[in-house]
C-alpha cells in the first residue's frame, strides 16, 4: 500500500428509505483502492447520521445515493442540517433520482437547488465520481494511484 | 426465544388489536366481514386458484403508482395491453419501512401536483376500501408485491382489502431490505402474517404467499436462494398457508438458470408437506439491466427463453426502461408482450441442452448442505436455525444489507457465466463443492489472465447492462451504443 500524503475523508451512504446497496460498495471498494478514507453508512440512513459522520470524521465529501425515486422528499433541507451539525463538505448525490423516467437536466436542476455541488445519473462510473472528488478536494494524482485506479 | 410453533388464536388476536391501533386506517379491519368480501369474489379472481390451475407460464409486471384512480388504470392497461394473465399492487418504499406518514406526504403531493412522488401504492393509506375499489375494478387475480420487513398492517389492511395473494418471507424481505432490523423480530412478524393468511385459508380464502426468490438480485448462487425459499415454506407452513409460490431470479445463465428452477421445484415438494401446493415463479433478470431498451428487451427474451424451457408456473417480467426505475406503463406492457411472444414460440418445442442434470444435482447438494447446517443450527427448530446460521454466516446472502447477515459471500461468474462462489465466509459448504467453485473461478482467471478479486465481482455485477454476461476485462471496450 503506497501513503497518500494528500489522503481525503468522504463519507457515504444510501438516503432515506432506500436499501439498494451493490453501488455503494462497489464505490467504496473503489473509492479505497484511490486512496481515500471512506466512511460506508450503508442503506437507510439520515440526514442526521449522515451529518453526524461528517461531522465527527471531518469529512472532505458527502457522497448521497438513492435508486428508488424518492430521493426530492429525503433531501429537503439535506444542506441545512449539514451547516447545524457544522459541516462544511462538498455534496454530491447520484442514482435514480426520481420516480419514472425523468429528463435528466431538470432533476439536476431540482438537486443543485437543493444545494448539491454535483448530480449524478446512473450511468456514472466509479473512476467519473473519483475523477470528479480529484478536482473538487484538489488531489494530485500520481502515476502509482493512475494504475490502481485503472486497473 | 423465537421458536417455529404456531401462534395460537389468541395470540393472534392480541396481535391482531395491537397492529391495527398503530394507523388509523387499521380501525376498518374486520375479519369476519373481510371473509364474506372474499366469498363473494369471481373464481377468476381468485389468486391461488387461478395459478394453480394453469397449465402454462402465467405471466405477470410490477406496477404501483399513488392514486387509487391512476393505479386502476394503469392495471387495466397492463391487463388489455399487456395480455398479463396476473397483476400487481407493487408497495412503495415509504410505506415498505412503515413511515405511513412520508407515504401520507407522498400521496398528496401526487394529488396536488399530477406527478408520480413515489415509487409505488401506499396501500395501508388508502385502507380497506380503497383497496377492494382496486380488487372490484380490475377484472384479474391481484398480489401486493413489497419488501415490507415489517408487514403485519400491510397484510391486515390488504386481506381485509380482497387481495388473496401476498409476495414476501422473513428472510426474503430483511436480508435484502433494511439494515437494522433483527432477524428474529422479522421472523415473529412474518409469523403473524402467514398466521393470519393460514386463519383465511382455514375458513376456505387460500391466501397464496410467495417468498421472495430473488434476495439482493445480484449474482446470488442458486443454492442459497433456494435454501431461503425451503426456509420460509416450511415457516409459512407452520402457520396454516397451503398455498406457496416460491421463487427464483435469472442469473443469465440458461443451463444453471433451468437447473435451479428444477431443483427449486424438487426440493420444494420434497421439503414441504403434501397439503400444500407449491409452485414455481421465475423472475426475469433483477440486476441492473442496459440503459438502451433495445437491449434491455434481449436481456428479457432471454428470461422468456429460459421461462419456456423450465416451465415455471408464473414468470416475473421486466421492462425495457429498467434501466431508468419505474417504467411507463407502455413499457410495462412491452416487457410483458416480448416474454409472451418468445415464450409461445418456445413451449411448443421439445428444447434438450446439455449439461442441465449435471448442473441441477450440484445445486441440490449444495442446498440439501445449507439447509441441514440452518436445522442444526437450531436444534431441529427452523426459526432458531435461521436466526443462529446468518449470525455465524453458515447461511449467507452476497450484497445483503442487513445487519442480521454477516455478508461475507462474494459471488463471481465462471468461464461460462455460471454464477459460482469467490469467498465463502463461513457458509456451510463441503470442501468437496468448495473445490468445485474454485477450479471454476481459476480457469476463468486464466482465460482473463488476472487474479481472482474483487475488481471481477464489481466487473461482473455490470456486465449485462455493459451489454455482456460475464464482466471480461476488454468487456465494453469496442461496443458501439
Amino acid at each position: 500500500m503506497i501513503p497518500h500524503t494528500m489522503s481525503r475523508t468522504v463519507v457515504l451512504g444510501v438516503i432515506g428509505s432506500d436499501a439498494h446497496v451493490v453501488g455503494i460498495t462497489i464505490l467504496e471498494q473503489a473509492f479505497s483502492a484511490a486512496g481515500l478514507t471512506v466512511i460506508n453508512l450503508g442503506v437507510q440512513t439520515s440526514q442526521a447520521e449522515f451529518a453526524e459522520a461528517a461531522d465527527r470524521h471531518d469529512a472532505d465529501a458527502v457522497l448521497v445515493s438513492s435508486l428508488y425515486g424518492h430521493a426530492e422528499q429525503d433531501c429537503q433541507g439535506f444542506q441545512e442540517t449539514l451547516e447545524a451539525h457544522g459541516v462544511d463538505a462538498v455534496t454530491y448525490i447520484g442514482g435514480n433520482l426520481a420516480v419514472g423516467q425523468d429528463d435528466f437536466e431538470e432533476t439536476r436542476e431540482t438537486f443543485e437547488d437543493l444545494g448539491f455541488d454535483r448530480v449524478f445519473d446512473a450511468e456514472t462510473s466509479p473512476e467519473e465520481a473519483i475523477a470528479a472528488l480529484r478536482r473538487d478536494l484538489r488531489i494530485p494524482i500520481t502515476d502509482q494511484e493512475r494504475v490502481t485506479v485503472t486497473s | 426465544m423465537i421458536r417455529d410453533t404456531r401462534l395460537p388464536s389468541d395470540e393472534l388476536r392480541r396481535i391482531d388489536r395491537g397492529i391495527r391501533d398503530t394507523w388509523p386506517t387499521g380501525e376498518a379491519v374486520d375479519f369476519q366481514e373481510a371473509m364474506a368480501f372474499h366469498e363473494r369474489l369471481p373464481t377468476h379472481k381468485r389468486f391461488a386458484q387461478v395459478l394453480e390451475r394453469s397449465e402454462q407460464p402465467l405471466l405477470q409486471p410490477r406496477a404501483g403508482v399513488a392514486r387509487l384512480g391512476e393505479q386502476i388504470d394503469l392495471l387495466e392497461y397492463l391487463q388489455a395491453d399487456g395480455e398479463a394473465d396476473l397483476l400487481p399492487t407493487t408497495i412503495d418504499s415509504y410505506t415498505r419501512d412503515n413511515e405511513y406518514r412520508k407515504a401520507q406526504q407522498g400521496l398528496e403531493a401526487a394529488s396536488e401536483s399530477g406527478a408520480e412522488r413515489l415509487n409505488g401504492f401506499p396501500a395501508v393509506n388508502h385502507g380497506v376500501e380503497g383497496c377492494r375499489k382496486l380488487i372490484e375494478a380490475v377484472d384479474a387475480p391481484i398480489e401486493v408485491r413489497h419488501g415490507t420487513p415489517d408487514a403485519r398492517l400491510l397484510a391486515a389492511i390488504t386481506f381485509a382489502g380482497g387481495f388473496q395473494s401476498f409476495e414476501g418471507g422473513p428472510i426474503s424481505y430483511n436480508i435484502p431490505y433494511t439494515k437494522r432490523q433483527g432477524l428474529a423480530t422479522t421472523i415473529e412478524h412474518w409469523q403473524y402474517v402467514d398466521r393470519l393468511a393460514g386463519a383465511y385459508t382455514e375458513r376456505g380464502v387460500r391466501i397464496n404467499r410467495e417468498p421472495f426468490g430473488p434476495l439482493t438480485g445480484t449474482l446470488v448462487p442458486p443454492s442459497i436462494a433456494i435454501t431461503v425459499m425451503l426456509l420460509e415454506g416450511m415457516l409459512a407452513t407452520t402457520q396454516g398457508v397451503r398455498s406457496l409460490t416460491l421463487g427464483y431470479g435469472q442469473v443469465g445463465n440458461v443451463v444453471q438458470d433451468v437447473a435451479a428452477l428444477r431443483a427449486l421445484r424438487a426440493l420444494g415438494n420434497e421439503c414441504l408437506p403434501e397439503e400444500v401446493c407449491v409452485t414455481t415463479v421465475f423472475h426475469e433478470w433483477m440486476g441492473g439491466f442496459p440503459p438502451d431498451e433495445a437491449r434491455a428487451s434481449g436481456v428479457i427474451g432471454l428470461g422468456g427463453m429460459t421461462a419456456a424451457i423450465a416451465r415455471p408456473d408464473k414468470v416475473i417480467t421486466k421492462s425495457p426502461q429498467e434501466f431508468r426505475g419505474v417504467p411507463t406503463k407502455e413499457a410495462n406492457a412491452a416487457g410483458l408482450r416480448t416474454t409472451r411472444q418468445i415464450i409461445d414460440m418456445a413451449l411448443e418445442q421439445d428444447i434438450d441442452i446439455d449439461g442441465i442434470d449435471e448442473e441441477q444435482a450440484l445445486i441440490e447438494r449444495e442446498t440439501r448442505q445449507l439447509l441441514e447446517a440452518v436445522i442444526g443450527h437450531g436444534d431441529g427448530d427452523v426459526a432458531r436455525g435461521t436466526v443462529a446460521a446468518f449470525e455465524s454466516g453458515a447461511l449467507d446472502v452476497p450484497f445483503a444489507p442487513s445487519e442480521s447477515a454477516q455478508g461475507a459471500v462474494l459471488p463471481a461468474r465462471d468461464d461460462d457465466g455460471r454464477v459460482r462462489i469467490l469467498e465463502f465466509g463461513d457458509l456451510a459448504i463441503d470442501d468437496e463443492i468448495k473445490e468445485i467453485h474454485a477450479a471454476r473461478l481459476a480457469q476463468r482467471a486464466e482465460t482473463e489472465g488476472r487474479a481472482q478479486s474483487f475488481r471481477m465481482v464489481a466487473d461482473d455485477v455490470d456486465a449485462i447492462s455493459d451489454g455482456r454476461l460475464i464482466g471480461r476485462p476488454s468487456g465494453g471496450e469496442g461496443r458501439a451504443d
